[in-house]
């Protein structure tokens, strides 16, 4: 199999704010066509080492090179292949939509035809074709967000970093978001996504790099993360009445570690072991509990990040 | 391109501004213009008099009456003595003498009969009350040489006909640049608002930290984007000053201002239009937050206009606020304007001060200049 080129390769990256280490010591690679994913609770650095990445911070210790070549403020022919989208909205309230997106597109691609043409694939890879003549003050707060993606990507670059660029949107928005951004995948983009949102990071990354307090705390693929989790799978169980004795009978089943009942909701953790789901269906019939609903789910990323920190991710 | 072309953008989705600033010159500085004209031509105004002769109307006493009839205003109808009262209260009649029996015969003896009067409260009283005593002082000194009194009368005619000729030893009309003064001395509230404002605002949308941070990671140099903003200030600026000079043309008229003087009125303010636009640029790196841009523009404009007499005329202003005024650019603006309108004519000594204080103005454009780059650069080091 080929070996996929490093497009930002991070090493030993330290940046501090007075005493407070942001970024403590971070050593990382994005490979060439990868979704990567920076996945952490607010504070934990995602965005700190983005912006170092980016030379829009100095940083205190560490080397950064993307496309092989060392980033720095004035390394103006990398920029060129790069495209960032902020977790603000960085767009111009005075100029409309396609305006918004023909300017920052105009910043890297010069020729009119070219760009006019760059333009019209962005509003349609965010959806907002029918939304150009509009200004930002006109669009809704989803709308508004995926004005603030096309800006950042419309002049197609290799490299494409993208931060919490779904917060504090509808539903709709954030499947058009997270369509377009496996599009800009599958077109050759090389992207790094930021982001708290651990389904998001499910669906769509490759890798995954999971940061506390500016360091890395597991990195790897989905299964490879959730291979660290001590569990094997939560099946829960809606059930409405349970004497003390049945609670107890379920702490007895093989495979069982954790047994945990509230307000009707019985959550059963299996640390390993195939067909938990089965065999607690027969459990349940056998001692004759009634129930509602009986559902099993993988452990995420959230378990694995509660594990190995105490703590969930969105605290 | 890019740049140039967004930056006009936000300026015409800024037209209303430009358009209230320019409505509020043409306005005020008309009105400005046209309401503090310069008096330049004097008529004398001679006082009413009522006289009551109880003498013989020969020799002095009827010198005197033609003298009064050459000098005041006789009006007669007054033997009612209330309807005499009325008039001196509603000021128809200034002055009321009542010339005693004997008086020519008294005078010519060189004795001082008692003249009666009764006045009004104004001014003009007082001036007829001059004319009458100019007349008894002359009498009195050729009195005391025993002429005839038909030589007497001859002898005050002439001295009181004697007037001295004023020449006014000057070249120019100053008073014909009072307009021309006052309108680009006003335009120093309008250049400092409309250049401010629009620079000022265009810049926050460039500078506000979102917008920055996408500028400062595109493939376009930092240098090369600042350098494209401040030109495009500048080719904004100096519209801004080509309109109002032109808007000068068709307010004080073509006439008035195609010279020398007009031509210096037009570079004064094309200096101060530059200070302004550094003002902005200075401004725009200290401020990125467009509600607080007009209460900062209103600050420096209208303030430095008061103060360096923009509005008011500087000679009216105390000691005390001229004294802060000289640490404005405003204040050598306006005083360049003041001394174009004093120049009598073309020679370095009159010309010299003007350009001293354009060279001024250009300093503090200067100084602008360096402390805004001081803060940018303070404020590049994010981290």
């Amino acid at each position: 199999m080929k070996e996929m080129k490093n497009v930002i390769e991070v090493k030993h990256l330290t940046k501090s704010y007075k005493s407070n280490k942001a970024v403590d010591d971070l050593s990382f690679e994005v490979k060439e066509g990868e979704i990567l994913g920076l996945l952490g609770p607010n504070g934990s650095g995602k965005t700190t080492t983005m912006n170092c990445i980016l030379a829009l911070l100095k940083f205190d210790d560490g080397k950064i090179k993307i496309f092989g070549e060392e980033m720095s403020p004035d390394a103006y022919e990398t920029k060129a292949k790069i495209g960032v989208v902020f977790q603000e909205v960085a767009v111009f309230d005075e100029l409309t939509v396609y305006g918004n997106i023909d300017y920052f597109c105009g910043l890297y691609i010069e020729d009119k035809a070219t760009r006019a043409q760059y333009v019209e694939d962005a509003l349609k890879l965010v959806g907002l074709e029918d939304n150009k003549s509009q200004y930002p003050k006109q669009l809704s707060g989803g709308l508004l967000r995926r004005l603030n993606i096309a800006c950042g990507i419309a002049h197609k670059p290799k490299l494409i970093f993208l931060d919490e660029p779904t917060v504090a949107v509808d539903p709709q928005s954030r499947n058009n978001i997270l369509e377009g951004i496996k599009k800009l995948r599958d077109d050759g983009a090389t992207i790094v996504y930021t982001t708290h949102y651990m389904e998001e990071v499910e669906i769509l990354c490759d890798r995954v790099i999971i940061l506390d307090h500016g360091k890395i705390i597991a990195s790897g693929t989905n299964d490879e993360l959730k291979a660290l989790a001590k569990i094997e799978e939560k099946v829960t169980i809606e059930v409405a009445d349970l004497t003390p004795n049945q609670l107890s009978g379920f702490e007895k089943i093989k495979n069982v570690s954790e047994v945990e009942y509230d307000s009707g909701v019985l959550k059963v953790v299996y640390n390993k072991g195939k067909n938990n789901l089965s065999d607690m269906i027969e459990y349940l019939k056998t001692n004759k509990i009634a129930y509602n609903k009986i559902f099993a789910e993988r452990p995420t990323l959230n378990d694995v990040f509660l594990e190995l920190t105490g703590k969930e991710l969105r605290d | 391109m890019t740049v140039s072309k967004a930056f006009w953008k936000i300026a015409l989705k800024n037209i209303g501004t430009i358009i209230t600033y320019t409505v509020i010159l043409i306005m005020f500085g008309t009105m400005n213009i046209s309401s503090g004209s310069t008096t330049t031509s004097y008529e004398a105004k001679k006082p009413s008099i009522v006289i009551f002769n109880h003498d013989e109307k020969v020799g002095v006493t009827k010198n005197f009456i033609e003298y009064l009839e050459k000098n005041a205003k006789i009006k007669d109808g007054y033997e009612d003595d209330d309807r005499l009262k009325d008039a001196l209260f509603y000021d128809d009649v200034m002055l009321v003498i009542e010339i005693p029996e004997n008086f020519h015969q008294d005078i010519a003896l060189g004795k001082n009969p008692e003249i009666k009067t009764r006045s009004s409260a104004g001014y003009a009283a007082e001036l007829a009350k001059v004319v009458v005593n100019r007349y008894l002082t002359v009498a009195q000194a050729y009195a005391a040489i025993n002429l005839s009194e038909e030589d007497l009368a001859s002898k005050i005619d002439g001295a009181l006909e004697t007037s001295t000729k004023v020449d006014v030893n000057s070249e120019v009309d100053t008073s014909k640049y009072s307009k021309p003064t006052r309108y680009f001395s006003f335009a120093n509230y309008t250049i400092l608002a409309c250049v401010i404002t629009i620079i000022c605002l265009i810049m926050s949308s460039f500078n506000r930290l979102e917008i920055r941070k996408r500028n400062l990671v595109s493939r376009i140099e930092l240098k090369k984007m600042n350098l494209i903003l401040l030109r495009n200030c500048c080719i904004y600026a100096l519209a801004a000053w080509v309109f109002y000079v032109l808007l000068g043309f068709i307010v004080l008229g073509f006439d008035t201002i195609w010279n020398l003087h007009g031509l210096l009125y037009a570079a004064n303010a094309l200096v101060f239009t530059a200070c302004a636009t550094t003002i902005a640029y200075l401004i725009s790196r200290i401020v990125f937050n467009s509600g607080a841009i007009n209460g900062i523009m209103n600050v420096v404009a209208l303030g430095s206009s008061f103060l360096c007499g923009a509005f008011v005329p500087a000679e009216y202003l105390p000691e005390s606020v001229l004294a802060i005024a000289h640490i404005m650019p405003s204040y050598y603006y306006i005083d360049a304007n003041n001394k174009i309108m004093e120049m009598q004519n073309t020679s370095f000594e009159t010309v010299w001060p003007i350009l001293l204080n354009m060279i001024i103005v250009f300093c503090f454009c200067v100084l602008f200049v360096i402390v805004a780059n001081i803060i940018s650069k303070k404020k590049q080091k994010i981290a």
